[in-house]
């Protein structure tokens, strides 16, 4: 049951936390990141660090199709950009890796707003298909542009130097990675209380609108994509950091369609729903494998189904959130806080 | 409301602690040594990966069956990548994880060898060798932890530019190759190869990545005229249509292929249109007649056919094992290090006739190979040259 | 031989090629100009397409032409169960939404494949001779000769039929007004499951046709991304378009893959792409009604 919600301030009632009850829950969640990497070995600390970088590129992806209603099919190009960005740094200069990852971002946010052109004369479908366009020509651009990607090989990446220590260890590089998504993914929270966020979300519900309240479209929409690669780009520079190699087969547009499904199951315009739905997408083919693994025994050749199963997994869990819970894992979680909400009232 | 909240954080405690709960514990014997294997059981790599799980098994039930390296046995952990370079990674950190034994390791791509190969350098405990013969893991200062049981794909292609230096001295060439890292490999150092021994690159053909239809390409073939035609970084397909579409139009160039288009198996589907395909082959086929204990012994172990991704497993299984072997006999512990120089030490060491001559691992590779040619009507490859060394 | 003559002759291969295209896409115009729905899962419907052929080819060793209309049936089969499971749930969700409902029905079917029939390639049964095509001096494949004319033959009965079919004329007018078009007694649903069902259809067909060319594989529904691009260039609801584009398109790919280099394939048609949506979203021969800003 919740009672006593009224505020007596604005600033408390614009507050993003707003019960003791929420505050406990991220105290607990704070404590939890911090253990974590005392508790866990080496393997599911590996999956805590994809976990942070693919929870910072769906909250941005977020910004922009959850928050803004633009489509994109791009996210994994702009972390591409951004991790190549990082790795051209990490061996041209010998910058502190915070400085290459901000660098990774910016110049992610820049090829956003490239991208983004398009967004003014079309939008929807049309949109998606022409960030797929992008996509493509970018993927051109990484493997034919030899001098600065290193054409098919690719680049490798020097380990994020941090005042003179190298990261080169998951447990390292969890403290370097955490932090920085948790930075983002407040900031994509507090964004929504700003001017800027509110546009964004005027012009998801209805542009024509947006534009009748003095809303300039061009720019917020052009600003919404250079946010939202801005932390595709940042993502990117921790994955380059991350797997210490990049190339042009390092993002596809699976990785793009990943993302997006990220928040389609997560819940689209929520940015807890980003948080999860990155974090399960994640870790459902972890889950599938100890699945398999558990019914090594008893079937034969099991491995080899483990894989096509992961495909099936992806798809489907596509397929049925859109179908049974449009609104994501993150309705679902709004449901069973309005049960404890409510209790025992309804019962 | 305060027993409330204390009652909800006391949950989510039990809740997030059960999360964590769940830590593999393993119990294993210390003395054992372990491969790991990140290998492809499915997606576009799943015939080689399948074959080489298998043939580093047989190879490693034999090395057992014989009481294993110093008494110790030899075991493969391996798991599915889906030929995905994350996922390689993602198995490679769950199985050391879950395995302190791993010493030795296999891997399943160029992308893979590169990615991992930072922590390779940095745990300085593991050796690894892989499916890939990428040119650039044959860098014994980066990939000081790394080798390629086998040429790498710059050596394949001298093997085959020497064969065709002999036949067909002054002859003129046409390169195929895919739109991607696997396919770009060998072009720069093997056009400057080709010049050396005489040879003309007269067109460069880049096909993209998955590409069907190369009516177009097979246009600019004909233009170009060759004597051979080589491709690389493709598996099976385009290659059929390739060679159907050129012998409608009559064109005279011979096709030659390297180490992974190799398969028999592979080339028994596609009839006529595959006869005469020739290519660079590192090991023996299972059906090869010459004198080979160890073939005869696969034989025995396996009655059928087995893919050429066996026999890369086999001897890569079988260079690693030595390699341990004799690091354990100079008394030394089994790091990366060691068990490099180790490996580094086989010369004229003989593979039972897995490979048809004395092999030594002077770098990262095995730089020898030998051309055979597909024969429709047998469904077999023929030998058409002996051993080429390419040793520098 | 000159110049010239090779250059024509390109040309007819990327006519060939084109003619493939065009038949892909017009499985996406056949169910966006019913239902509204940028179908995905086109590529993967075809691949479905070329795996029944084989199923049915060689694993049961069934005459090929035995075979031939029973994949075509088997991807009509694929598409009428979605609609009705699964797309006619999804009536009045965002165009997104639904769109990414077929992305995720491509994963499921790609899996599908992986499960029953592996990933290793596989090389379909001959149906097509091998005697070589020449016109005149110039030489075209044999099979993309056969694409050729099969593409053209089934996209002119489809104009045929839209214009004086009943049927035809019953999907014309859903896609003009789907309320209009029911208040005339038009079965709209039927129309709905129609359209998917010949969409499906079409793409299983193209398939078979593209397994005979390059052989099947999961990753082979690729091909459907340079339709994509076909349909966004002539229209997204115009079957004269998706003939027009594909044909364009391919030729474009010929050129830019013979004089540029395969690389450049590609990008050259998704450079195509993002000029046409900037400078005409609508497409050649698309109907104008995109909301402009």
């Amino acid at each position: 049951m919740r009672i006593a919600t009224a505020n007596e301030t604005y600033l408390a009632d614009e507050a993003l936390l707003r019960t003791r009850t929420q505050w406990a829950w991220l105290g607990l969640f704070a404590l939890v990141l911090v253990a974590a990497p005392f508790v866990l070995n080496n393997y599911w600390l590996y999956l805590a660090c994809l976990v942070a970088i693919n929870v910072a590129s769906a909250t941005g992806l977020n910004i922009l199709t959850g928050y803004t209603g633009l489509v994109s099919l791009g996210q994994g190009a702009f972390m591409a950009v951004g991790a190549y960005t990082v790795a051209w740094l990490s061996q041209k200069t010998g910058m502190p890796f915070l400085v290459n990852i901000l660098a990774g971002g910016l110049v992610a946010a820049f090829v956003g707003i490239l991208v983004g052109i398009p967004s003014l004369r079309v939008k929807g479908l049309y949109l998606a298909i022409a960030t797929i366009g992008a996509s493509i020509i970018l993927q051109f651009v990484f493997l034919n542009w030899s001098s600065v990607t290193g054409g098919a090989r690719g680049l490798a990446v020097r380990p994020a130097n941090f005042f003179g220590t190298s990261l080169t260890t998951y447990f390292q590089l969890y403290w370097a990675f955490v932090p920085i998504t948790v930075l983002m993914v407040v900031g994509a929270a507090n964004l929504f209380r700003t001017r800027i966020g509110r546009a964004f979300i005027a012009i998801r519900d209805r542009d024509i609108s947006a534009e009748v309240l003095g809303i300039p479209l061009l720019r917020y929409k052009l600003m919404s994509f250079a946010v939202s690669s801005f932390y595709a780009g940042v993502a990117g520079g921790m994955w380059a950091y991350f797997f210490r190699a990049v190339g042009p087969e390092s993002f596809t547009i699976v990785e793009s369609i990943f993302f997006l499904a990220a928040i389609i199951v997560g819940g689209m315009g929520s940015i807890l729903g980003g948080i999860v739905g990155a974090t399960f997408m994640t870790l459902v083919p972890e889950i599938l494998r100890f699945g398999v693994e558990l019914a090594s025994p008893y079937v034969s050749n099991a491995g080899a189904l483990l894989s096509p199963i992961r495909t099936i997994a992806f798809g489907a869990l596509i397929m049925l959130f859109l179908v049974f819970e449009p609104q994501g894992i993150a309705e679902i979680i709004q449901r069973v806080r309005r049960f404890f909400h409510l209790w025992p009232f309804k019962t | 409301m305060k027993s409330g909240i204390t009652k909800r954080i006391f949950m989510a405690l039990a809740a997030s602690s059960a999360l964590f709960a769940a830590q593999p514990a393993f119990a294993q014997g210390d003395d054992e040594i372990v491969i790991g294997g990140s290998i492809p059981l499915t997606g576009v790599f799943a015939f080689a990966g399948v074959a080489i799980e298998a043939g580093i098994q047989d190879y490693l039930k034999i090395v057992n069956e014989e009481g294993g390296i110093d008494g110790r046995q030899v075991r493969l952990a391996y798991e599915d990548t889906g030929y995905q370079v994350d996922q390689s990674v993602a198995v490679f950190n769950k199985l050391t994880s879950q395995n302190p034994n791993i010493r030795l390791y296999y891997g399943d791509s160029t992308g893979f060898s590169r990615t991992i190969n930072p922590e390779l350098e940095r745990r300085g405990d593991i050796m690894m060798a892989g499916a890939s013969f990428a040119t650039e893991i044959n860098d014994p200062e980066n990939f000081s932890n790394q080798f390629i049981a086998g040429p790498d794909y710059t050596e394949m292609y001298s093997i085959l530019l020497e064969y065709i230096a002999q036949e067909t001295p002054g002859a003129k060439l046409v390169f195929v190759n895919s739109d991607t890292e696997f396919g770009r490999d060998p072009i720069e150092s093997s056009t400057a190869r080709a010049q050396e021994l005489g040879l003309e690159v007269v067109e460069q053909i880049i096909t993209p990545p998955g590409a069907v239809d190369v009516s177009t390409e097979v246009l600019k073939l004909r233009r170009a005229q060759p004597d051979y035609t080589i491709f690389h970084g493709y598996v099976l397909a385009p290659l059929p249509e390739f060679m159907t579409q050129a012998k409608q139009l009559g064109l005279e160039t011979k096709f030659m292929g390297t180490f992974w288009s190799m398969d028999s198996s592979l080339w028994a589907d596609v009839g006529d249109a595959a006869d005469g395909f020739m290519g660079v082959m590192p090991y023996r086929y299972y059906y090869d007649e010459e004198e080979a204990p160890m073939l005869e012994r696969i034989r025995q172990m396996r009655p059928d056919y087995q893919a050429t991704g066996y026999m890369q497993g086999f001897l890569t299984a079988m260079l690693m094992t030595e390699s341990v072997k004799r690091t354990l006999e100079a008394g030394e512990e089994l790091t990366a290090d060691n068990m490099k120089k180790a490996l580094n030490s086989i010369e004229d060491f003989d593979t039972g006739g897995i490979v048809g001559v004395p092999i030594s691992v002077p770098g990262n590779t095995v730089p020898v190979g030998r051309i055979y040619q597909y024969d429709a009507a047998e469904q077999r490859m023929e030998a058409v040259s002996d051993w080429i060394n390419v040793q520098e | 031989m000159s110049d010239f003559l090779f250059f024509l002759e390109v040309s007819l291969a990327g006519l060939g090629s084109g003619a493939l295209l065009s038949l892909t896409a017009l499985a996406f115009v056949l169910i966006y100009k019913a239902t509204r729905v940028i179908n995905l899962a086109v590529s993967e419907i075809l691949m479905m397409g070329g795996y029944f052929f084989f199923a049915l080819a060689a694993g049961m060793s069934l005459s090929p032409w035995v075979a031939l209309p029973l994949a075509i049936a088997g991807g009509g089969l694929i598409g009428a169960i979605v609609e009705r499971g699964v797309i006619r749930r999804m009536l009045g969700e965002s165009a997104i939404s639904v769109f990414m409902v077929t992305v995720g029905l491509g994963s499921v079917l790609v899996g599908l494949v992986e499960f029953v029939w592996g990933t290793n390639p596989r090389t379909l049964p001959d149906f097509t001779g091998t005697a070589p095509v020449f016109i005149g001096q110039l030489y075209i494949s044999r099979k993309i000769a056969i694409a050729f004319v099969v593409a053209s033959l089934v996209i002119a009965i489809f104009l045929l039929l839209f214009r004086y079919w009943r049927g035809g004329v019953a999907l014309r007018a859903t896609a003009t007004d789907q309320a209009a078009a029911y208040s005339c007694g038009i079965n709209v649903p039927g129309v709905f499951s129609a359209a998917w069902i010949i969409g499906c259809a079409t793409a299983a067909g193209a398939g078979i046709l593209l397994g005979a060319i390059g052989g099947i594989s999961p990753v082979m529904g690729a091909f459907g991304l340079s339709a994509l691009v076909v349909v966004i260039v002539g229209g997204l609801d115009s079957v004269m378009g998706a003939l027009v584009a594909g044909l364009l398109i391919g030729l474009v790919e010929a050129w830019a893959g013979t004089y540029l280099g395969g690389e450049y394939k590609l990008v050259s048609t998704f450079i195509i792409l993002i000029v046409m949506l900037m400078v005409r979203p609508y497409g050649l021969f698309g109907t104008t009604e995109i909301e402009r800003l």
